[in-house]
């Protein structure tokens, strides 16, 4: 116990007391705490274990590059987040915050054995023991060290929560609000500029908020900004990505600092588009490596500045300083001001600027130079540390009960980095500042390196007389990487410090190496006797802090994740028992099941129905384009593999779609509606695809076509009826176009009406009957639908779904592209060489078709397959063997695209693609199967009405 | 012939009001996707000035492209199809449906899933854009109205996704 809350001081409301718990105790704070200042004034220096030895750790810093209290808070079921730091926690009344990484307490922790075990975990550890037997990762290694190294755990239950999301657009962002932030914004203010200036902290003013002197200062700009028109200050959000063309990531977070239940979005997603960015993200204090540095207790001087100045929090009664930095000293004097007992000042420096010499002995304070700290004692809080001259003589112990350190000042470069700004080495603030810049983009106060809060002296480790090799001094205190992990990686011959960051896993926590990277540098630099610059640089990537996955997800959960496509006549489905299924985003009715009846059931009783009589089916998905303009023909004979340019106006044609390689990439019938007008059809899932390639080819490979392409699928509903009693049904209901055989073949349209409203009418038969499909208006769908069956009632009209139509389809061996097809299929290798128009002096995959692979025998090619048992139905995509009494592996020939009972022909009929497939007519092959071996004989696609008798009818 | 075939449309017809933003569902439309290299060809056919500036409309009409204007009519009127011309028009009244979102926040509802800035985008302007992942065309039909058009499968998850963002204005 040894922090607690002076009488006096800070920003917090002490009027306003605040209960929350901690690892199951109450603890009081006021508002304005965070949970670490409010922990801290409770004496409570024990926040977390560490990652990998499960070492006792405290708070280090005050803000966003916290690397060791890491917490979780949860706020009720499914509102759990891990890996929180207590520094950026804001208490309220009933906040419930435990500790992370341990077992089964805090105090007393099992998984600490690995700390003393510390000599047989070194760098590269886990890459150099846990590599072999492969089979023991997946159930031992990996499950082990999971559970044994560590963050929070995730959250199992769904995020009742709800995020927000929004695009913004300014002409000057202005990343954090401290000094160098706010001069900014003021700067800006009366301009016709659009402002936002952004913060991460629940208070605007960075590091003038412990200053006291600048109190007045603060308050007064805030005001002036808050009044401003064209200034938008957001608290509590971060920027957490810069990305191309001055486009910022931030969340502000609305509701986690407000006791619950909170109503409205818990985090909102700012999206922001910026004319010019100027960066004020300040700079954060680096610690010094020496043995110890990590008990709970030891931190960063300017965090304990913070948490004086700022929540009026002392961090012990006797504290001492371990400087390399001036800054160090000007914390501990106001420390020592607020009446906070000072140990010592431990500078590691030889000589420092006298002034600070003066002001130490006015306060009466101990000044040790050329001193370090060679030892911390205590294990969950500081009880004395150990100090010794830097040649290693005069070895005294000094009682206090926290250590703080000044390493010196290291600007926050990491959103510049995103940016791709170049970066410049700064030997005398050893750091990296800003260099040239990538975007429109500027740095100013402490994260451009201008302010460096004094001189120090920089260096890579602490003089100790104790062999390095054996003392556990942490550079990475998140990562658990220690001083000598990285000396090893470097004798290990590792130079560069990418690869040391990956090998040590230096710099590779959720802090990124905030409070790290520049100590390890150093550290190498020095293993390996070169400068820094000469080793390298690792990046900073996205995000900045951790951020949830709900607020990256936005408003895209449950019904918002993405669009259902509906057709028009969906609700009629709905209504009347179909199962559906997805088709790219569209929902299709795949069957229509009767009470008591399962899918096979009610699939082969739509099938008798089309074959028998009438069946109605919602083919509104299909793809639509409308090609029009005077060289409409001379482009789909480009595009499609058949001819197009003497095809009559109301007739329709199947157009075959290659791409460049030769390969099938969709089909559809197609109706040519006057000289120069189309109606194309696509398959559901092609639409988009098919468009986009034909814009493609029209825009940069025949941009002197006079044709455009209008994509009208949703213009219009598309009802199918099939079977012999299809014209009987549409003989009343149709206006303007004869019906008869004679008048209206299969494979043309017609326009005219149809119950009053205009029809595009085709008769086209994807099931091998009488067939027409009707384009109505989409509106009218459904209305359409509904007196279809009402009238059909007569023909025992059967509403039938995906399922039975592709069973039809593959009676008649009409291929699904996709299906039947995978991208690597010809024409010729599908049997459709009669869709290939011979004496066409090209079109789009032409040359692709007489490669020497594609005209070698052998292909793959698609054929029927009739399975000598009748009543057995193939798996879709079983493997067909040759010679069945070949050793495993055997040679596999092909496999099974399409399989089905046939109901009409009371057996299994089947697609496959089998090498040499058309040449092995009337030959048995094989199917091996679990526990059996399958024969069927290869035969024709078309199993059914193989003349198209009952088409023409 | 029996009665008349009656319309089905993708969204509720009545208002969705939320935090002052109404949502609403314009009345159906005829529409026609106007195409020409040359826009006197087309003025010329349907005896209507075209707007030249891509993102502008004049009338009726919308400049969406280099060559492309999306013209929006009363429901049912016709116009010349210009068989044979070097242009194309295609009817497309049924393809979309025109949502409206109107009220003094309604650009911050838009903004919820527009990546346009709207401070730029004045009264009259028409865009091809996107609201979050979905295709739409915006038209700024008065300073605090904006039209959605968009195609009708689309609908319901716009008018979902409109609503939603208009719930969380605060």
């Amino acid at each position: 116990m040894s922090g607690f809350r002076l009488p006096q001081g800070g920003r917090v409301d002490r009027s306003h007391a605040v209960n929350f718990s901690f690892d199951g105790m109450i603890y009081q704070g006021y508002a304005g705490d965070t949970l670490a200042s409010a922990l801290l004034a409770n004496g409570v220096m024990l926040l977390g274990r560490s990652f990998k030895y499960h070492r006792p750790r405290g708070v280090l810093g005050a803000g966003s590059e916290e690397p060791n209290a890491l917490v979780s808070v949860t706020r009720g079921p499914g509102r759990f987040t891990p890996n929180l730091r207590a520094t950026g926690v804001e208490i309220h009344d009933g906040l419930t915050a435990v500790s992370q990484n341990r077992w089964p307490s805090l105090k007393t922790d099992l998984g600490a054995v690995n700390d003393r075990l510390g000599m047989f975990l070194p760098a590269g550890f886990y890459n150099k023991t846990f590599m072999w037997p492969r089979s023991f990762w997946d159930r031992l290694y990996e499950p082990a060290i999971r559970r044994m190294a560590g963050l929070g755990e995730a959250p199992t239950e769904i995020d009742p929560d709800h995020y927000g999301a929004t695009y913004a657009h300014c002409d000057l962002l202005i990343v954090g609000a401290g000094p160098a932030g706010i001069d900014a914004a003021l700067e800006a203010s009366g301009t016709s500029k659009r402002v936002i200036l952004i913060d991460e902290q629940d208070e605007a003013g960075g590091g003038a908020l412990s200053d006291p002197a600048l109190w007045p200062w603060l308050e007064e700009s805030l005001k002036d900004l808050a009044v401003a028109p064209n200034i938008t200050v957001l608290s509590r959000t971060t920027a957490f990505g810069y990305y191309h063309d001055n486009f910022i990531g931030a969340v502000q977070r609305l509701t986690d600092h407000l006791p619950h239940p909170a109503t409205g979005a818990r985090e909102r997603l700012w999206r922001i588009r910026a004319g010019e960015v100027i960066l004020a993200q300040g700079a954060i204090e680096r610690p010094l490596v020496f043995a110890g540095n990590d008990v709970p207790g030891v931190m960063l001087a300017s965090a304990a500045r913070i948490f004086l100045q700022r929540y009026g929090v002392a961090v012990g009664k006797q504290v001492a300083l371990m400087a390399a930095h001036d800054s160090g000293w000007h914390d501990v004097f106001a420390l020592a001001r607020a009446g906070v007992g000072v140990a010592a000042i431990i500078d590691v420096r030889d000589s420092v600027d006298a002034a600070l010499l003066v002001e130490a002995e006015a306060l009466g304070l101990a000044v040790k130079l050329g001193h370090s700290v060679i030892d911390v004692h205590g294990r969950l809080a500081v009880g004395g540390i150990s100090i010794a001259r830097n040649d290693g003589t005069a070895v005294v112990r000094l009682a206090c009960d926290a250590l703080l350190m000044a390493g010196g000042w290291t600007p926050s470069v990491h959103l510049w980095s995103h940016s791709k700004g170049s970066l410049a080495w700064r030997d005398d603030l050893g750091a990296y500042v800003p260099g040239e810049p990538n975007e429109k983009v500027r740095c100013v106060g402490a994260c451009s390196g201008k302010w460096n809060f004094g001189s120090g002296l920089v260096t890579d480790s602490l003089p100790t007389p104790r062999d390095s090799a054996r003392i556990k001094a942490f550079v990475d205190f998140q990562n658990d990487v220690t001083a000598k992990d990285i000396r090893l990686a470097v004798r290990e011959g590792f130079k560069s410090i990418e690869h040391i960051k990956r090998y040590t896993t230096t710099g590779m926590a959720t802090d990124q190496g905030k409070t790290s990277n520049l100590n390890g540098l150093q550290i190498a630099s020095a293993a390996l006797g070169r400068p820094v610059v000469d080793i390298g640089l690792t990046s900073f990537r996205p995000p900045y802090t951790p951020q949830t996955f709900g607020a990256l997800a936005g408003h895209a959960k449950d019904a918002l994740f993405q669009p259902t496509r509906q057709t028009n006549i969906d609700g009629w489905a709905q209504e009347n028992g179909a199962v559906f299924e997805l088709v790219a985003q569209w929902r299709r009715a795949r069957y229509f099941p009767k009470s008591g009846e399962d899918m096979y059931a009610a699939v082969n009783r739509e099938c008798r129905a089309i074959r028998s009589s009438l069946g109605i089916f919602d083919a509104s998905t299909l793809g639509k384009i409308e090609v029009v303009g005077p060289d409409a023909a001379e482009f789909l004979n480009r595009m499609y593999t058949n001819p197009w340019k003497a095809l009559e106006p109301g007739r329709c044609r199947y157009g075959l779609l290659l791409k460049e390689d030769g390969f099938i990439t969709d089909d559809g019938v197609s109706a040519r509606l006057a000289p120069d007008r189309f109606h194309l059809t696509t398959t559901t899932g092609g639409a988009a695809r098919v468009l986009n390639m034909m814009e493609d080819y029209l825009q940069t490979e025949w941009p002197d076509l006079n044709v455009w392409l209008t994509s009208t699928t949703e213009q219009y509903a598309v009802i199918a009826l099939q079977g012999p009693n299809a014209r009987k049904l549409l003989e009343p209901l149709v206006e303007g176009i004869d019906l008869s055989a004679e008048a209206f073949p299969h494979m043309a349209i017609r326009e005219g009406r149809i119950c009053g409203v205009p029809t595009r009418l085709f008769r086209v038969s994807f099931t091998g009957e009488l067939g027409f499909e009707i384009n109505v208006p989409t509106a009218y769908g459904r209305a359409l639908w509904e007196r279809l069956m009402a009238d059909g009632a007569a023909y025992g009209i059967t509403p039938y779904g995906t399922e039975a139509m592709h069973v039809l389809r593959a009676e008649k061996g009409f291929i699904i592209v996709g299906q039947d097809t995978d991208g690597t299929v010809t024409p010729y290798d599908a049997g459709l060489d009669w869709a290939v128009g011979k004496k066409k002096p090209d079109f789009v995959g032409r040359r692709s078709l007489a490669r020497p692979d594609i005209v070698a025998p052998g292909r793959k090619q698609l054929v029927g397959l009739l399975t000598d048992d009748p009543t057995e139905v193939l798996e879709e995509g079983a493997q067909i063997v040759a010679d069945p009494g070949q050793s495993i592996p055997m040679k596999m020939i092909g496999h099974v695209t399409s399989s089905y009972w046939s109901e009409t022909l009371g057996r299994s009929v089947a697609l496959a693609l089998v090498a040499g497939g058309q040449e092995r007519m009337g030959e048995t092959l094989h199917i091996p199967m679990p526990g059996k071996m399958l024969t069927a004989k290869v035969s024709t696609m078309v199993f059914y009405d193989p003349e198209g008798a009952r088409l023409n009818v | 012939m029996s009665e008349a075939l009656t319309r089905a449309e993708p969204v509720t017809l009545e208002a969705i009001v939320r935090e002052g933003v109404t949502i609403s569902l314009a009345p159906p439309m005829a529409r026609y996707s106007l195409r020409a290299r040359d826009p006197g060809a087309l003025e010329v056919l349907l005896g209507l000035k075209l707007p030249k500036k891509i993102g502008t409309t004049e009338g009726a009409a919308a400049c969406l492209g280099p060559d492309e204007w999306l013209l929006r009519l009363p429901l049912g009127a016709s116009i010349a199809m210009g068989e044979g011309l070097p242009l194309a028009i295609t009817e497309v009244s049924e393809r979309a449906v025109c949502l409206i979102a109107e009220g003094p926040r309604a650009a911050e509802v838009l903004m919820a899933g527009c990546p346009l800035d709207l401070d730029r985008f004045a009264v009259g302007r028409a865009t091809r854009t996107i609201f979050e992942t979905v295709e739409i065309i915006l038209i700024r039909s008065g300073e605090h109205r904006f039209e959605f058009e968009v195609w009708r499968s689309f609908a319901p998850w716009l008018q979902l996704a409109l609503t939603t963002a208009a719930g969380q204005l605060r």
